[in-house]
């Protein structure tokens, strides 16, 4: 097996290569210590949906913590099937989705919902709930991990400041734009200080200022340290984000730019 | 020194739990809106019936073993034998605890006034001599062992007939035991509608609430702590059925016992007679509030054993 390749802002992405017999073991030993840094790291994964044809094959990839990565891909190239692996949402046909060292794959019930403090996830459609005011969308996640009152207070202020949504905490969803839904979505998947976010396609919805508000968000939380990884299609966000893409097409996927270079 | 007036962190952690849990429970409840009531009218028919059956059959006993104790065999004697050779004879046996001796001219004395008259001897003359016999009022050590005396008594020579309440006894057992059969039967039909009622309740707000899960899936939110409430809601549903429950029997003792206050002594000595006794009293509401628990949590743990065992 190859190396994987080795990229700018350790981002590194492989096709699917033949590996030799008993490389495997060498390599895994080499790579363990590695392994903890890496954020997500994906090892020969596959997955396949025998009703719709449609399979990610042999996929290698690698993201280190810190690090902020595009995703793209036409539509029902597998970028959610790829979010929803990482997140334990499914489980791959075969091979490993390591998260900060550990199996998702082999993970369930506890074990993974621990997993899960430890990442946000955004979506497109913000997955919030009607009846609630944004502070309590925000503060549910705290609250069903029984986290005590005062300590969501003190979480909560900062968390909307950042997404500039203070002075919307006690309005409801309906009375909010798409734009700050979304910044609702990320207020609520970063209260609980993942060191792992991902988005899946969050400017799905959204007209190009509050994309680029919502990119700019992102940003700032990569330059906090959080390592994000946002599945796209939209290529202006991609262009004005200043980060490496990765394009998943025909289940494979591949490094195709890196800062500096021009998103094709 | 002074103490610190905040509290320890672990009990903090566990009130904010506890206070999660209420609220979720409660807010699960509103969500189910009517189909609660159905739940809960359900499990209280249901434990209204366990309380009534359970009650008549621990009264039914009662009073068998009240009538065992008190039962006594008569032993009617042989035409002009006295009966007092016999007495001390019987009174010496292990199982018999008393013996008492009614002379024949006592009893025909007793029976003659029961009848009004007045003058013994008039009444004795016109029947040419008293028709009574001796007759000796045996009572067995324990009520089990009434059946087995009356037939050793019989085999004595002195002894022309035995009587006692065997028949009576026999009836109100089989009596008892059908009515213990059909109650458990209708009990055990009911804690099955009961089961489908609270598991299609739960079943549902699950279904409303599948939005808030799916979110609490993904932020971290451990199984157990996703649907324990919905176990506490089938608990509430066994908990406020059972208070109900006790509510409606103890109206319904109520009402009984106003209305024995205008019946006949007799009826008023029989109902007293299937009185329960302190231990009966406190036990039953436990029973019904357990029961009660068992079913709540039993239907809601169906509802959501899909979840939680994957």
């Amino acid at each position: 097996m190859m190396n994987p390749l080795v990229l700018p802002q350790s981002i590194s992405v492989q096709a699917e290569r033949s590996r030799p017999e008993g490389a495997e073991a060498t390599t895994s030993e080499a790579s363990a210590a590695a392994a903890t840094s890496y954020a997500i790291h994906l090892r020969d994964v596959t997955k396949s949906y025998r009703d719709t044809g449609f399979s990610l094959r042999n996929l290698n990839f690698v993201v280190k913590q810190g690090d902020f990565l595009f995703i793209t891909g036409p539509s029902g190239a597998g970028k959610s099937t790829l979010m929803k692996l990482v997140y334990g949402a499914e489980r791959p046909d075969r091979g490993e989705v390591r998260v900060g060292g550990q199996n998702v794959a082999n993970l369930s019930g506890h074990r993974l919902s621990l997993l899960r403090r430890r990442l946000g996830v955004v979506f497109q459609d913000y997955k919030l709930i009607a009846r609630w005011t944004v502070a309590e969308n925000v503060a549910f996640v705290l609250r069903s991990q029984g986290v005590p009152k005062d300590e969501i207070l003190r979480r909560l202020n900062p968390t909307l400041k950042l997404v500039g949504l203070q002075n919307k905490a006690d309005c409801f969803p309906t009375q909010l734009s798409g734009g700050e839904q979304q910044r609702a979505s990320i207020a609520r998947a970063i209260v609980g200080s993942p060191r792992l976010l991902l988005a899946d396609e969050p400017t799905g919805n959204l007209d190009q200022d509050n994309s680029l508000q919502v990119l700019s968000i992102l940003k700032k939380l990569n330059s906090l340290g959080i390592t994000v990884v946002v599945t796209t299609h939209d290529l202006h966000l991609i262009r004005m984000g200043q980060a490496p893409v990765a394009r998943l097409q025909n289940g494979q996927l591949k490094m195709i730019s890196t800062p500096g270079s021009e998103a094709s | 020194m002074r103490r610190s007036a905040l509290p320890s962190p672990v009990l903090k952690v566990t009130f904010t739990q506890m206070q999660y849990l209420a609220q979720e429970t409660l807010r699960g409840l509103q969500r189910g809106g009517w189909m609660n009531w159905a739940a809960i009218s359900t499990v209280t028919v249901l434990l209204f019936l366990f309380g009534i059956s359970l009650q008549t059959s621990w009264q039914v006993n009662g009073l068998l073993q009240n009538m065992g104790s008190q039962l006594e065999i008569s032993a009617y004697l042989r035409p002009n034998l006295s009966g007092e050779t016999l007495q001390k004879q019987l009174g010496q046996l292990q199982t018999i605890a008393s013996v008492e001796l009614l002379p024949r001219a006592d009893a025909w004395k007793q029976l003659v006034a029961d009848l009004g008259a007045t003058d013994l001897q008039s009444a004795t003359d016109a029947l040419g001599q008293n028709p009574l016999v001796d007759q000796l009022k045996i009572r067995a050590r324990s009520g089990e062992q009434v059946p087995k005396l009356a037939q050793m008594l019989s085999g004595f020579p002195e002894i022309e007939h035995v009587s006692y309440l065997n028949e009576v006894m026999q009836n109100l057992v089989q009596l008892n035991q059908g009515l213990s059969w059909m109650g458990w039967g209708v009990i055990g039909l009911l804690t099955l509608t009961a089961l489908a009622v609270i598991n299609t309740t739960i079943r549902l707000i699950v279904v409303t609430r599948h939005q808030e899960i799916e979110v609490m899936q993904l932020v971290g939110a451990t199984t157990t702590w996703i649907y324990l409430p919905f176990l506490l809601q089938g608990l509430t549903f066994g908990l406020l059925g059972g208070g109900l429950a006790i509510g409606f029997m103890a109206i319904a003792h109520h009402f009984m016992a106003r209305l024995l206050v205008t019946q006949p002594a007799f009826l008023q000595s029989l109902a007293q007679n299937l009185q329960l006794t302190m231990f009966q009293g406190a036990l039953l509401p436990l029973l019904l509030v357990g029961f009660g628990s068992f079913v709540g949590l039993s239907g809601s743990f169906l509802a959501v054993r899909r979840f939680l065992v994957r």
